[in-house]
Protein backbone atom coordinates (compact mmCIF):
# COMPACT_ATOMS: atom_id res chain seq x y z
CA UNK A 1 0.00 0.00 0.00
CA UNK A 2 1.24 3.52 -0.65
CA UNK A 3 -0.12 7.02 -0.36
CA UNK A 4 -1.00 7.17 -4.07
CA UNK A 5 -3.04 3.99 -3.99
CA UNK A 6 -4.84 3.51 -0.67
CA UNK A 7 -6.52 0.30 -1.83
CA UNK A 8 -4.42 -2.72 -0.87
CA UNK A 9 -3.30 -4.59 -3.97
CA UNK A 10 -3.69 -8.36 -4.27
CA UNK A 11 0.00 -9.01 -4.79
CA UNK A 12 2.12 -11.65 -6.40
CA UNK A 13 4.72 -13.59 -4.49
CA UNK A 14 3.45 -12.73 -1.04
CA UNK A 15 0.15 -13.32 0.73
CA UNK A 16 -2.50 -10.69 1.20
CA UNK A 17 -3.92 -10.45 4.71
CA UNK A 18 -7.60 -10.96 5.40
CA UNK A 19 -7.92 -7.36 6.58
CA UNK A 20 -6.31 -5.96 3.43
CA UNK A 21 -8.44 -8.13 1.19
CA UNK A 22 -11.58 -6.93 3.01
CA UNK A 23 -10.44 -3.30 2.73
CA UNK A 24 -10.17 -3.55 -1.03
CA UNK A 25 -13.55 -5.16 -1.68
CA UNK A 26 -15.57 -2.04 -2.39
CA UNK A 27 -12.93 -0.46 -4.60
CA UNK A 28 -12.56 -3.62 -6.66
CA UNK A 29 -16.32 -3.86 -7.10
CA UNK A 30 -16.56 -0.20 -8.11
CA UNK A 31 -13.72 -0.53 -10.59
CA UNK A 32 -15.29 -3.56 -12.22
CA UNK A 33 -18.65 -1.81 -12.40
CA UNK A 34 -17.07 0.86 -14.62
CA UNK A 35 -16.54 -1.66 -17.41
CA UNK A 36 -19.25 -4.29 -16.93
CA UNK A 37 -22.64 -4.69 -15.25
CA UNK A 38 -22.54 -5.21 -11.52
CA UNK A 39 -24.06 -8.67 -11.57
CA UNK A 40 -23.05 -11.13 -14.24
CA UNK A 41 -24.42 -14.30 -12.82
CA UNK A 42 -25.01 -16.85 -15.54
CA UNK A 43 -28.71 -17.41 -16.29
CA UNK A 44 -28.12 -21.16 -16.35
CA UNK A 45 -25.43 -23.82 -16.36
CA UNK A 46 -24.99 -27.54 -15.92
CA UNK A 47 -25.28 -26.95 -12.16
CA UNK A 48 -28.62 -25.18 -12.53
CA UNK A 49 -30.86 -27.81 -11.02
CA UNK A 50 -28.85 -28.43 -7.88
CA UNK A 51 -28.19 -24.73 -7.29
CA UNK A 52 -31.81 -23.67 -7.66
CA UNK A 53 -32.84 -26.44 -5.30
CA UNK A 54 -30.32 -25.28 -2.70
CA UNK A 55 -30.98 -21.55 -3.02
CA UNK A 56 -34.78 -21.50 -3.15
CA UNK A 57 -35.14 -21.07 -6.91
CA UNK A 58 -32.10 -18.80 -7.35
CA UNK A 59 -28.64 -19.82 -8.48
CA UNK A 60 -26.94 -18.52 -5.34
CA UNK A 61 -27.30 -16.23 -2.36
CA UNK A 62 -28.15 -12.58 -3.06
CA UNK A 63 -25.08 -10.43 -3.64
CA UNK A 64 -24.08 -7.82 -1.12
CA UNK A 65 -24.67 -4.29 -2.34
CA UNK A 66 -21.61 -2.29 -3.26
CA UNK A 67 -22.33 0.37 -0.66
CA UNK A 68 -22.38 -2.31 2.04
CA UNK A 69 -18.94 -3.66 1.19
CA UNK B 1 -7.91 -28.56 13.22
CA UNK B 2 -9.70 -29.94 16.21
CA UNK B 3 -13.29 -31.11 15.67
CA UNK B 4 -14.62 -28.26 17.79
CA UNK B 5 -12.69 -25.73 15.70
CA UNK B 6 -14.16 -27.23 12.55
CA UNK B 7 -17.66 -27.06 14.02
CA UNK B 8 -17.16 -23.43 15.00
CA UNK B 9 -15.95 -22.56 11.50
CA UNK B 10 -18.84 -24.45 9.90
CA UNK B 11 -21.34 -22.57 12.07
CA UNK B 12 -19.79 -19.27 11.00
CA UNK B 13 -19.87 -20.24 7.32
CA UNK B 14 -23.44 -21.50 7.53
CA UNK B 15 -24.55 -18.21 9.08
CA UNK B 16 -22.64 -16.08 6.56
CA UNK B 17 -25.07 -14.30 4.23
CA UNK B 18 -22.49 -12.65 1.97
CA UNK B 19 -21.91 -15.17 -0.82
CA UNK B 20 -18.34 -14.09 -1.52
CA UNK B 21 -17.30 -14.28 2.13
CA UNK B 22 -19.11 -17.57 2.48
CA UNK B 23 -17.14 -19.01 -0.43
CA UNK B 24 -13.86 -17.67 0.80
CA UNK B 25 -14.31 -18.89 4.37
CA UNK B 26 -15.34 -22.29 3.05
CA UNK B 27 -12.30 -22.41 0.76
CA UNK B 28 -10.14 -21.61 3.78
CA UNK B 29 -11.68 -24.36 5.88
CA UNK B 30 -11.49 -26.99 3.14
CA UNK B 31 -7.88 -26.00 2.39
CA UNK B 32 -6.97 -26.28 6.08
CA UNK B 33 -8.47 -29.74 6.49
CA UNK B 34 -6.77 -31.03 3.35
CA UNK B 35 -3.47 -29.35 4.25
CA UNK B 36 -3.31 -31.37 7.45
CA UNK B 37 -2.94 -34.41 5.18
CA UNK B 38 -0.30 -32.62 3.06
CA UNK B 39 -2.77 -32.01 0.24
CA UNK B 40 -2.68 -28.57 -1.36
CA UNK B 41 -5.72 -27.14 -3.14
CA UNK B 42 -6.22 -24.05 -5.26
CA UNK B 43 -9.41 -22.12 -6.04
CA UNK B 44 -10.15 -21.91 -9.75
CA UNK B 45 -12.83 -20.60 -12.11
CA UNK B 46 -15.62 -18.24 -11.20
CA UNK B 47 -14.89 -18.32 -7.48
CA UNK B 48 -11.32 -17.16 -8.04
CA UNK B 49 -12.55 -14.37 -10.30
CA UNK B 50 -15.00 -13.37 -7.61
CA UNK B 51 -12.22 -13.11 -5.01
CA UNK B 52 -10.14 -10.94 -7.35
CA UNK B 53 -12.90 -8.68 -8.63
CA UNK B 54 -15.85 -8.68 -6.21
CA UNK B 55 -17.60 -9.08 -9.49
CA UNK B 56 -20.89 -10.43 -8.20
CA UNK B 57 -20.17 -13.47 -10.28
CA UNK B 58 -20.68 -16.20 -7.73
CA UNK B 59 -21.61 -19.23 -9.74
CA UNK B 60 -23.22 -20.87 -6.72
CA UNK B 61 -20.48 -23.39 -6.17
CA UNK B 62 -16.85 -23.32 -5.14
CA UNK B 63 -14.41 -24.99 -7.51
CA UNK B 64 -11.07 -26.21 -6.22
CA UNK B 65 -8.31 -28.22 -7.90
CA UNK B 66 -5.41 -30.27 -6.62
CA UNK B 67 -1.94 -28.79 -6.65
CA UNK B 68 -0.26 -31.70 -4.91
CA UNK B 69 -0.56 -34.56 -5.03
CA UNK B 70 -1.89 -34.57 -8.58
CA UNK B 71 -4.37 -37.31 -7.77
CA UNK B 72 -6.33 -38.15 -4.67
CA UNK B 73 -8.11 -41.41 -4.10
CA UNK B 74 -11.82 -41.40 -3.60
CA UNK B 75 -11.65 -42.79 -0.06
CA UNK B 76 -9.39 -39.96 1.11
CA UNK B 77 -11.64 -37.35 -0.52
CA UNK B 78 -14.68 -38.78 1.18
CA UNK B 79 -12.94 -39.04 4.56
CA UNK B 80 -11.66 -35.47 4.47
CA UNK B 81 -14.96 -34.00 3.34
CA UNK B 82 -16.64 -36.16 5.98
CA UNK B 83 -14.72 -34.21 8.63
CA UNK B 84 -16.70 -31.20 7.43
CA UNK B 85 -20.03 -32.97 7.66
CA UNK B 86 -20.27 -32.87 3.88
CA UNK B 87 -22.98 -34.67 1.94
CA UNK B 88 -22.47 -36.27 -1.44
CA UNK B 89 -19.28 -36.84 -3.39
CA UNK B 90 -17.03 -38.06 -4.83
CA UNK B 91 -16.32 -34.80 -6.69
CA UNK B 92 -19.13 -32.53 -5.49
CA UNK B 93 -20.26 -32.06 -1.93
CA UNK B 94 -22.73 -29.92 -0.08
CA UNK B 95 -21.18 -28.22 2.94
CA UNK B 96 -22.50 -25.41 5.12
CA UNK B 97 -25.16 -24.43 2.59
CA UNK B 98 -22.81 -24.37 -0.40
CA UNK B 99 -21.58 -26.75 -3.05
CA UNK B 100 -17.87 -27.52 -3.23
CA UNK B 101 -16.34 -29.23 -6.24
CA UNK B 102 -12.91 -30.78 -5.86
CA UNK B 103 -11.72 -31.37 -9.36
CA UNK B 104 -8.54 -33.00 -10.62
CA UNK B 105 -5.07 -31.60 -10.96
CA UNK B 106 -4.87 -27.88 -11.69
CA UNK B 107 -4.40 -27.09 -15.36
CA UNK B 108 -2.01 -24.20 -15.58
CA UNK B 109 0.54 -23.13 -18.13
CA UNK B 110 1.50 -20.01 -16.22
CA UNK B 111 4.97 -19.48 -14.81
CA UNK B 112 3.70 -17.10 -12.18
CA UNK B 113 3.02 -18.48 -8.67
CA UNK B 114 -0.40 -18.99 -7.20
CA UNK B 115 -1.64 -16.10 -5.15
CA UNK B 116 -2.38 -16.53 -1.49
CA UNK B 117 -5.01 -14.99 0.72
CA UNK B 118 -4.78 -15.29 4.50
CA UNK B 119 -8.33 -16.26 5.40
CA UNK B 120 -9.86 -17.09 8.80
CA UNK B 121 -9.04 -20.82 8.85
CA UNK B 122 -5.73 -20.47 7.03
CA UNK B 123 -4.28 -19.62 3.62
CA UNK B 124 -6.33 -19.95 0.44
CA UNK B 125 -4.45 -20.41 -2.81
CA UNK B 126 -5.89 -18.72 -5.89
CA UNK B 127 -5.03 -19.54 -9.46
CA UNK B 128 -3.13 -16.61 -10.97
CA UNK B 129 -5.04 -13.79 -12.66
CA UNK B 130 -3.10 -14.38 -15.90
CA UNK B 131 -4.45 -17.92 -16.23
CA UNK B 132 -7.96 -16.75 -15.38
CA UNK B 133 -7.85 -13.86 -17.80
CA UNK B 134 -6.63 -15.83 -20.80
CA UNK B 135 -9.05 -18.65 -20.05
CA UNK B 136 -12.01 -16.26 -19.87
CA UNK B 137 -10.97 -14.51 -23.05
CA UNK B 138 -10.84 -17.84 -24.87
CA UNK B 139 -14.23 -18.90 -23.50
CA UNK B 140 -15.67 -15.51 -24.47
CA UNK B 141 -15.25 -16.33 -28.16
CA UNK B 142 -14.95 -20.14 -28.43
CA UNK B 143 -16.84 -22.30 -29.11
CA UNK B 144 -19.25 -19.37 -29.48
CA UNK B 145 -19.57 -15.89 -28.04
CA UNK B 146 -20.09 -16.00 -24.29
CA UNK B 147 -20.97 -12.64 -22.81
CA UNK B 148 -20.58 -13.52 -19.10
CA UNK B 149 -17.04 -14.73 -19.79
CA UNK B 150 -16.20 -11.49 -21.59
CA UNK B 151 -17.67 -9.41 -18.76
CA UNK B 152 -15.60 -11.32 -16.21
CA UNK B 153 -12.48 -10.73 -18.30
CA UNK B 154 -13.30 -7.03 -18.49
CA UNK B 155 -13.59 -6.79 -14.70
CA UNK B 156 -10.34 -8.66 -14.18
CA UNK B 157 -8.57 -6.37 -16.64
CA UNK B 158 -10.05 -3.31 -14.93
CA UNK B 159 -8.89 -4.20 -11.41
CA UNK B 160 -5.45 -5.05 -12.75
CA UNK B 161 -5.12 -1.82 -14.73
CA UNK B 162 -6.26 0.07 -11.63
CA UNK B 163 -3.51 -1.39 -9.47
CA UNK B 164 -5.85 -3.44 -7.30
CA UNK B 165 -4.66 -6.85 -8.50
CA UNK B 166 -1.10 -7.42 -9.61
CA UNK B 167 -1.11 -8.81 -13.14
CA UNK B 168 1.94 -9.89 -15.12
CA UNK B 169 0.84 -8.63 -18.52
CA UNK B 170 3.80 -10.20 -20.29
CA UNK B 171 2.87 -13.55 -18.85
CA UNK B 172 -0.74 -13.11 -19.93
CA UNK B 173 0.50 -12.32 -23.42
CA UNK B 174 2.78 -15.37 -23.44
CA UNK B 175 -0.10 -17.60 -22.38
CA UNK B 176 -2.43 -16.13 -24.97
CA UNK B 177 0.12 -16.85 -27.69
CA UNK B 178 0.55 -20.48 -26.72
CA UNK B 179 -0.93 -23.12 -29.01
CA UNK B 180 -3.25 -24.18 -26.20
CA UNK B 181 -4.97 -20.76 -26.36
CA UNK B 182 -4.07 -18.90 -29.61
CA UNK B 183 -6.12 -15.94 -28.46
CA UNK B 184 -3.63 -13.08 -28.34
CA UNK B 185 -5.39 -10.66 -30.75
CA UNK B 186 -8.63 -10.93 -28.77
CA UNK B 187 -6.80 -10.42 -25.48
CA UNK B 188 -4.94 -7.37 -26.76
CA UNK B 189 -8.06 -5.81 -28.18
CA UNK B 190 -10.03 -6.33 -24.98
CA UNK B 191 -7.25 -4.95 -22.78
CA UNK B 192 -6.86 -1.93 -25.05
CA UNK B 193 -10.62 -1.32 -25.03
CA UNK B 194 -10.95 -1.54 -21.25
CA UNK B 195 -7.88 0.65 -20.77
CA UNK B 196 -9.45 3.26 -23.05
CA UNK B 197 -12.75 3.12 -21.16
CA UNK B 198 -10.92 3.65 -17.86
CA UNK B 199 -8.71 6.39 -19.27
CA UNK B 200 -5.58 4.37 -18.57
CA UNK B 201 -2.70 3.39 -20.77
CA UNK B 202 -2.76 -0.17 -22.06
CA UNK B 203 0.18 -2.48 -21.41
CA UNK B 204 -0.34 -3.74 -24.97
CA UNK B 205 -0.16 -0.42 -26.76
CA UNK B 206 3.09 -0.24 -28.65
Amino acid sequence: MNSGNPVPIIPKGRPISWEDWLKGRRARRETGNRVAPEIIRRPSSSSDRRLRKLFGGERGLPFKKTEEL
Amino acid sequence: MKPEEIQKALADITAEADPTLKHLKLASLVSAVFRERSIELVVVGGSAIEFYTEGAYVSGDLDMCLISPARLDIRTRQELMGQLGAKGGPRTWQVAGQYVDILGEIETLARTPFNELQAPCGPVRLVGPEDLLVERVLVSVYPQRDEPAELCARKLIAVALSGQVEMNWQEARRLAERPEYRILPVLEELVNTVAHELGKSSPYHS
